[in-house]
């Protein structure tokens, strides 16, 4: 399995695809990180978790992108013809499963890192300043669930119609443009810069009200449960594949 | 190694019936020849062998278990190659083949890949990207692929498509020598090469089996049945299946498969070609 993983990460990574997306990702980051998390949010330090954090939630929607375009190396038609061979094979399916989202995860891993790295590249340039540990925590609240379902819906999705992952980028961009409740504030960024106003103190600590914690972790949850389905036994989804084929 | 298909019918979705209640026995070691006409139902039946499809009804019995229950087990001692399929082109030769034997659960993966590379004559290649390679170099990643672990069943759809006729005759002669102490299943077009290697011949059409023996069994059948004779004898004569028109310096000779001979028709000794075609045209409508 440890193989496998290692070749699906190889394909995913070692690519034309792979590198523009980071060349993209690093170039908005930095305009992000220069033209507005550089003066700060909501009267906030630009090294502040809310700046920070509303740095991680503007470039979420190319890191949900990125996650699903990794996807597509598994459920693209070509993908789906090197399935006929890999399908007559021993391994269980779920098995197979596990070590190729385990790929598509640890690429997506590997964005989420460059970010993070120029994030701290950019707090080192101009502020000379390294607790990054501070950090932490608002990075992981705002990516991690999002992500985590971003993998095991879009896996799901890809299986059933490869074409719905390509529809399934386009959800971040409906986060940003639709007016959500405030409880889920952190899909589009606006908890960042809108709560720390309510504190009622200038530069406020970080924290998070429990609702939108829980709003998170059910989140989490949902990914990781749909990443957890089983799917369906490889004769039935290549008789499914045969049947749409003959239809078609 | 024993296959035994009982009474398998296979009917997909959209109602086309590939199979119709199929009863057919396979045991090593042999060399299998699956002939047909496209669309008679041979990719069907590899398939529904390689635990790709699930039959509508019937049963297939894995060395006298139901396939549904060694489904794995099956997959563990199977080498498949379908008549269309698709590689990873961002991995090298080397590299799709490691994975392949990772996912086969092979022990001494890397010995085992360099085995069948050199079974299939791609040393050269194996550092290459498979996305440079050619029809015929990808067409012998598939085989290789297939040949993995030295698997005791292979089933090989048209495993010849896209290789030069001297790669053809390799390929052949390795099936032959593979299938030694081993069930190979070999689907094909190409008469020539069932001739010289298979032991035991499976002729079907409109999803049925026609014929199931040897190949000596088969030209047997067609015995009295080809002739040959010149073009213009046989004018209008419906009754004939020609199956081959050679230009002489005194006309055109004609070979034909036929249910009863004409008179005019000389008697000739049938080739499996001759068989297979007689086979086939009593199906067909004139």
């Amino acid at each position: 399995m440890r193989k496998i993983f290692f070749y699906e990460w190889k394909r995913l990574i070692w690519n034309k695809f792979f590198f523009g997306l980071l060349l993209v990702l690093l170039f908005y980051g930095w305009q992000v990180l220069t033209g507005r998390t550089l003066l700060g949010v909501s009267h906030t330090a630009p090294f502040s978790p809310w700046s920070f954090g509303d740095y991680v939630s503007r470039m979420l929607p190319l890191l949900w992108i990125g996650t699903l375009f990794f996807l597509t190396f598994f459920t693209s038609p070509k993908a789906r013809r090197a399935a006929v061979l890999t399908d007559a094979a021993p391994m269980s399916p779920g098995r197979y499963a596990l070590a190729r989202c385990g790929a598509a995860l640890a690429g997506c891993v590997l964005l989420v890192l460059a970010c993070l790295a120029e994030a701290a590249v950019f707090y080192g340039w101009y502020f000379q300043w390294y607790a990054w540990q501070t950090l932490i925590f608002p990075a992981l609240l705002t990516l991690l669930p999002p992500l985590v379902f971003a993998l095991g819906s879009g896996w799901l999705l890809g299986r059933a119609r490869p074409w719905l992952l390509y529809a399934w980028m386009l959800v971040p961009f409906l986060w940003n443009v639709l007016p959500l409740p405030e409880v889920f504030g952190l899909w589009n960024g606006a908890f960042f810069t809108e709560y720390p106003l309510t504190l009622d103190t200038p530069d406020p600590s970080f924290s998070v009200p429990a609702a939108l914690l829980a709003v998170q972790a059910l989140l989490l949850a949902a990914g990781a449960a749909l990443l957890a389905l089983k799917p369906r036994k490889a004769s039935d989804a290549a008789e499914a594949r045969e049947r749409s084929r003959l239809i078609s | 190694m024993e296959m035994n298909i009982q009474n398998v019918t296979m009917t997909y979705q959209n109602g086309k019936q590939a199979l119709k209640n199929l009863n057919l026995d396979l045991r090593s070691p042999s060399l299998v020849g699956l002939l047909g006409p496209n669309g008679a139902g041979k990719s069907t039946l590899m398939k529904l062998l390689s635990a790709a499809l699930l039959p509508t009804s019937g049963s297939i019995l894995v060395n006298g278990e139901p396939l549904r229950n060694a489904e794995q087990k099956l997959k563990g001692t199977l080498g498949y190659l379908p008549q269309d399929f698709g590689l990873f082109d961002e991995l090298t030769v080397f590299q799709f083949l490691d994975y392949m034997a990772a996912l086969k659960g092979l022990t001494d993966a890397k010995s085992a890949v360099r085995a069948v590379i050199r079974q299939v004559n791609l040393e050269e290649k194996a550092k290459a990207r498979i996305r440079t390679l050619s029809g015929g170099q990808r067409q012998r990643v598939g085989i290789a692929q297939a040949l993995l672990g030295n698997p005791s069943f292979l089933i090989l759809d048209e495993p010849t498509v896209g290789l030069d006729p001297e790669e053809r005759i390799h390929f052949r002669n390795l099936f032959s020598q593979t299938a030694q102490n081993r069930l190979v299943l070999l689907s094909t077009h190409i008469i020539e090469d069932v001739q010289s290697v298979c032991d035991q011949i499976v002729v079907i059409n409109h999803g049925s089996i026609l014929f199931a023996g040897t190949p000596e069994q088969m030209i047997q059948a067609a015995q009295g049945h080809v002739g040959v004779f010149w073009e213009e004898e046989a004018f209008r004569d419906d009754s004939l299946h020609i199956t081959a028109r050679i230009n002489t310096s005194q006309g055109i000779r004609c070979r034909a498969v036929a249910e009863a001979l004409p008179a005019y028709a000389q008697p000739e000794e049938p080739s499996l070609e001759d068989a297979y075609l007689y086979l086939i045209s009593q199906e067909v409508p004139k």
